[in-house]
C-alpha cells in the first residue's frame, strides 16, 4: 500500500488479477450476461422461437455432417474410382484433398471481411471502450475480449457449416484421430489471426474516415452485395452461362484444385490437416507448424500494435485533410454575407408542387428526400428493391418479349388478347419496379423519423397532413422511377404514343393505392427506437403490408388492363376500354389509398407515446 | 394577453404508465412574462409533465392548456404557440442547421423570407453561422443543443418549454441561453424549464415548482419557499429538505 493511499484511508489495497485469461473471461462473462438477460426478458413466444431455431440449427449441423460423411464416402469409394478410371475420367482425390483447403481459406477470408464491421462497432461505436480501459483491467485483455466478441458470431456460423464437412471428410477417409482436435485448433487460430488483421485495418480506416461514416458505407455496400449475391443465380440463369461450352481447363474441379498449390499460404492449413489425417507426419508438422506460427504471430503482433496505436491516441485521431461534410450551399448571383437573408433555392418542380401542397407537407417531403439520399444505410435499403426489380426486368426482357411464333389452333380473339397483353406487360414491369420501391418507402415512412419524431409531434401539423406527407414521400420517387422506366421500355419496344400515355396514367394512379396501403401499415407497425436504419423495419406488419399491397397490385392491374384487352379482343375500340380501365382502376386505387389511410388516421396522434 | 395571464395551465394532471403513477394530480400555472423552474430528483416526473405540456404524451386524466388552448382538444393551436427543447437534442443528423431551421419553418407555416431572416439571426446569436451548412452529424453536443434551441425559437413562441437546457453547454453558451430566456420572459413569453442546476433556478426563475415521486410538493417564489420551510435559506437546502437528501450517516456508511 502506498503512503498516499494509506493517508487517504484505504484499508484494503487493491490486488489486481494477474491472469490475462481471467480478465478476458470477466469481460466475456459480461457479454454472456447481457445475452442471457435479453433472452430472459424476451416474450415467451420469442423464447420458444429461439429454442426451436437453436434446435433446428443443431439438427442442420448434424445433417451436414451425415451428408458429408456419406457423400465424401461415396466419392472416395474404390468402386467410383474404378468407374472413373474405366471412363478415362480424372481421379477425385485431388478435389477431395482441396475441400479442407477451401473451407479453411474461406473461413479466414470470411472472418477477415465480416469482422471488420463488427470490430468497427466494438472499438469505435459501442462507446464502452474508454470505460473498460479506465477500469483496472489490462488493455490487452480488453482488446482480446473485443476481438473475441467480434469473431465469435461469425466463427460460430462458419464452424456450424465448416466443421461438419471437415469432420465428415475425416470420418469418410478414416483419418487419424489427431485430425479432429487439430481442425478445431486451426480454425480457431485462423479466426483469431483474421480478427487481429481486421482490427488493424479498422484502426487504419478510422484514422482516415469518421467511423460512423464507415459503418454507414459498410451497411450500404453489405446490403447491395448481399442482394446481388442472392440474385446471382437468377442472373446466371438468365445469361444462360450454364449452357455455354466450357473448355477442359475451365472445368470447376480443375480451377478448384489449382488453388491447392504449395506456394499459396492460404492452402497451408488445409494441406497440413490432410497430411495429418493421412498420417504423413513430416509434411503435416511442416504445414501445421508454419500455420500455427504465422496465425499465432499475426494475432499477437496485431494485438500489440492495436494496443499501442489506440493507447497512443493515433487510432482515434483523424488524419488531416479530411473534408468536412457539408450540405450544398445556396448559390445565387452576388455573394450573401453571413447574417443576411439568403434567397431560398427552389426548383421549378418544387415550386409547382408548392402551389398545391401545404407548406408543412412540402417541408416533410424535402426533409425526407434529403435525409434518405444522404444516409447510405437508407440507400442500401432502397437499392434492394430496385436491384430485384431490375433483375426481374432483365429476365423478362431477355426473350425479346414478342408473341410466340406460330398460332396453332388459337382463335383470332385469343391471339389479339395475347398481343394486347404483351403490349401492356411493359406497364406491368414499370409497376412492379415502382411497387418494390414504394413498399419500402411507405413502410419506413414514420419509422424513419426515429428519435427525431418529437419534432413532428410537437409541431402544429395534424394527422391528415402527416399522412399526406408520408404518402407523397413514398409515392413521388416511385412515380418518377416507374414513369422513367415506362418511357425507356416504350422507346426500346417501339410502343405507340397512346399506349405510352395510357401506361403513364395507369402508373400514376395504380401506385397511389400501393403507397397508401404501405404507409398505413407503416403507421400500425411504427418503430421509433432503432439505432440503425436497417433495423427499423416493422416485422409482422411489414409482411402483411407486402402481401396485401402485392394483392392490391394484382387486382389493380386486372381492373386497368382488363377492359382494353377484352374490348380489343372482340374488335371493339381499345380507347374506350382504356378509358373504362382508367375509371375502374383509378377509383379502386384512390379508394384503397383513402380507406387504408383513413383506417389509421386516429392512430397517428398516438405515435411515439408507448 | 396581459403580462400576468396564464400561458401554461395544468389542472389535476395525472399520467400513469401501466400501474406506475408517474405524475399525480399536478396543478400549476405559468404566467406570461414569467420564468418557471421545475425541479425534482431523478425519476420524479419532470420530463413526463413536460411531455404532456408539449403534446408528446396524452395525460391519463386532467388537462393541460397552452396559451389558452387545451393541448388535447386544440393541439394545433397549442403547438403553434409553443417551442420545445428536449433534454437530448435528437435532430435530423443528415440535415444542415440551415436546412433544419427551414424545415421547422415549414412545419410552422412561416413565410420563407421570415424563416431565412430568423435563421440568420439565430445562427449568428448562437455562433453557428460558420457551421450553418455543415451536417448536424458533425456537431458537438453543445452545438446540437444550441440548434435545438434555435429551432424552438424560430417561430417566436409565446411559450417556451425546455428540459435541462444547459446540460453540456460551455459557460459562455449557458450564460447566453440564460440571458435569452430572461429576455424572452421580459418580452411577455412564458418560459418553463426543468433543471438540476439549482443555482440557475435560484437566480433565473421567478417561481419554482418542486416535484417528487409524481407529486408537486411546493410551488412559489424563492421567498414563499423559504417562508414555508424550516428556516432553510438556499434553494439547495429547501430542495433537499423537501425531497429528502442523503443523510450524513448514510454517506459515512458508503464511504467508510
Amino acid at each position: 500500500m502506498t503512503s498516499a493511499a494509506a493517508a487517504a484511508g484505504w484499508k484494503e489495497p487493491f490486488h489486481p488479477e494477474r491472469s490475462l485469461i481471467r480478465h478476458v473471461w470477466k469481460l466475456l462473462r459480461l457479454q454472456l450476461a447481457i445475452t442471457w438477460s435479453t433472452f430472459r426478458a424476451a416474450r415467451l413466444r420469442r423464447k420458444i422461437g429461439t429454442i426451436i431455431v437453436a434446435l433446428l440449427v443443431l439438427i442442420f449441423a448434424g445433417a451436414v455432417f451425415a451428408g458429408s460423411w456419406l457423400l465424401l464416402g461415396l466419392l472416395r469409394s474404390p468402386e467410383l474410382a474404378q468407374i472413373l478410371a474405366e471412363q478415362n475420367q480424372p481421379s477425385l482425390t485431388p478435389f477431395l484433398e482441396t475441400v479442407p483447403v477451401l473451407i479453411l481459406a474461406g473461413s479466414f477470408l470470411g472472418i477477415l471481411l465480416t469482422s471488420f464491421g463488427v470490430l468497427l462497432s466494438a472499438l469505435y461505436l459501442s462507446g464502452d471502450l474508454d470505460f473498460l480501459m479506465a477500469a483496472p483491467v489490462p488493455i490487452r485483455a480488453v482488446f482480446v475480449a473485443k476481438q473475441l466478441q467480434a469473431i465469435l458470431p461469425n466463427f460460430g456460423f462458419i464452424a456450424l457449416f465448416g466443421l461438419p464437412v471437415l469432420f465428415g471428410l475425416g470420418a469418410s477417409g478414416g483419418y487419424n484421430l489427431l485430425y479432429y482436435p487439430m481442425v478445431v485448433i486451426v480454425l480457431a487460430l485462423l479466426a483469431l489471426a483474421a480478427a487481429g488483421a481486421s482490427s488493424l485495418l479498422v484502426m487504419g480506416v478510422a484514422r482516415i474516415f469518421p467511423p460512423r461514416r464507415v459503418a454507414e458505407v459498410i451497411g450500404a455496400v453489405g446490403a447491395i452485395f448481399s442482394i446481388i449475391c442472392s440474385q446471382s443465380g437468377n442472373f446466371i440463369n438468365a445469361m444462360r452461362l450454364d449452357e455455354q461450352n466450357l473448355g477442359p481447363d475451365q472445368i470447376p474441379f480443375a480451377a478448384i484444385t489449382r488453388f491447392n498449390a504449395a506456394w499459396n499460404p492460404l492452402s497451408w492449413p488445409g494441406r497440413g490437416l490432410v497430411e495429418l489425417g493421412e498420417a504423413r507426419i513430416l509434411p503435416a508438422l511442416f504445414f501445421l507448424g508454419i500455420t500455427i506460427a504465422l496465425t499465432g504471430g499475426l494475432f499477437l503482433l496485431s494485438l500489440q500494435v492495436a494496443e499501442r496505436v489506440y493507447y497512443s491516441g493515433w487510432a482515434s485521431m483523424q488524419a488531416g485533410g479530411r473534408k468536412k461534410r457539408t450540405a450544398p450551399k445556396v448559390r445565387h448571383p452576388g455573394a450573401v454575407p453571413a447574417g443576411t437573408a439568403a434567397p431560398v433555392r427552389t426548383g421549378a418542380a418544387a415550386a409547382f408542387f408548392a402551389e398545391f401542397i401545404p407548406q408543412p407537407v412540402m417541408g416533410m417531403i424535402r426533409k425526407d428526400l434529403l435525409t434518405l439520399r444522404r444516409d447510405p444505410r437508407n440507400m442500401g435499403q432502397l437499392i434492394t428493391p430496385l436491384i430485384v426489380g431490375f433483375m426481374y426486368l432483365f429476365i423478362i426482357f431477355r426473350p425479346g418479349g414478342l408473341p410466340l411464333e406460330g398460332r396453332g389452333e388459337a382463335p383470332d380473339w385469343f391471339m389479339q388478347l395475347i398481343e394486347t397483353g404483351m403490349m401492356y406487360s411493359n406497364i406491368g414491369i414499370s409497376l412492379f419496379v415502382g411497387w418494390s420501391l414504394i413498399s419500402r418507402l411507405g413502410m419506413m415512412g414514420f419509422s424513419q423519423e426515429g428519435k427525431n419524431y418529437w419534432m413532428l409531434k410537437t409541431a402544429p401539423v395534424g394527422p391528415v397532413r402527416l399522412l399526406m406527407g408520408k404518402l407523397l414521400v413514398a409515392y413521388l420517387p416511385g412515380l418518377v422511377m416507374s414513369s422513367l422506366l415506362m418511357v425507356i421500355i416504350s422507346l426500346v419496344r417501339g410502343v405507340s404514343i397512346p399506349v405510352l400515355l395510357f401506361g403513364l396514367a395507369v402508373v400514376a394512379l395504380s401506385i397511389v393505392g400501393a403507397a397508401g396501403i404501405n404507409v398505413a401499415f407503416g403507421v400500425v407497425g411504427v418503430n421509433l427506437t432503432w439505432d440503425d436504419p436497417r433495423k427499423m423495419n416493422p416485422g409482422l406488419s411489414g409482411c402483411f403490408s407486402m402481401l396485401l399491397s402485392f394483392l392490391y397490385m394484382g387486382v389493380s392491374v386486372v381492373l386497368f388492363f382488363g377492359p382494353p384487352m377484352l374490348l380489343s379482343a372482340f374488335g371493339l375500340p381499345e380507347l374506350a376500354g382504356q378509358v373504362i380501365g382508367l375509371l375502374l382502376g383509378g377509383a379502386f386505387s384512390l379508394g384503397c389509398a383513402v380507406i387504408s389511410l383513413g383506417l389509421v388516421k386516429n392512430r397517428v396522434p398516438r405515435i411515439g407515446e408507448s | 394577453m396581459s403580462a400576468s395571464s396564464p400561458l401554461i395551465e395544468t389542472s389535476h394532471l395525472v399520467k400513469k404508465f401501466g400501474e406506475k403513477l408517474a405524475v399525480n394530480d399536478v396543478t400549476f400555472t405559468v404566467n406570461a412574462g414569467e420564468v418557471f423552474g421545475f425541479l425534482g430528483p431523478n425519476g420524479a416526473g419532470k420530463t413526463t409533465t413536460i411531455k404532456a405540456i408539449v403534446g408528446l404524451l396524452r395525460p391519463t386524466s386532467g388537462t393541460v392548456s397552452v396559451a389558452g388552448y387545451d393541448v388535447q382538444l386544440q393541439p394545433m393551436q397549442a403547438k403553434a404557440a409553443s417551442g420545445f427543447v428536449p433534454d437530448t437534442p435528437n435532430l435530423y443528423m443528415k440535415l444542415s442547421a440551415r436546412e433544419l431551421l427551414r424545415f421547422v419553418g415549414d412545419l410552422y407555416e412561416l413565410k420563407r423570407e421570415k424563416v431565412e431572416e430568423r435563421s440568420d439571426e439565430l445562427l449568428r446569436l448562437f455562433d453557428l453561422t460558420d457551421a450553418r451548412d455543415d451536417l448536424i452529424d458533425s456537431y458537438s453536443h453543445g452545438m446540437k443543443q444550441k440548434i435545438a434551441l434555435a429551432a424552438a425559437l424560430i417561430h417566436d413562441p409565446k411559450v417556451l418549454v425546455l428540459d435541462e437546457p444547459t446540460v453540456g453547454l460551455d459557460p459562455k453558451s449557458a450564460r447566453l441561453i440564460k440571458d435569452m430566456l430572461r429576455q424572452l420572459a421580459d418580452r411577455g413569453a412564458a418560459v418553463f424549464l426543468s433543471t438540476h442546476i439549482l443555482e440557475i433556478a435560484e437566480r433565473m426563475c421567478d417561481r419554482i415548482g418542486i416535484i417528487d415521486r409524481g407529486n408537486l410538493i411546493a410551488v412559489g417564489t424563492m421567498e414563499q419557499l423559504r417562508a414555508s420551510g424550516a428556516g432553510e435559506r438556499s434553494l439547495e437546502d429547501i430542495f433537499l429538505s423537501l425531497t429528502g437528501g442523503a443523510e450524513e450517516a448514510a454517506i459515512a456508511e458508503v464511504l467508510k
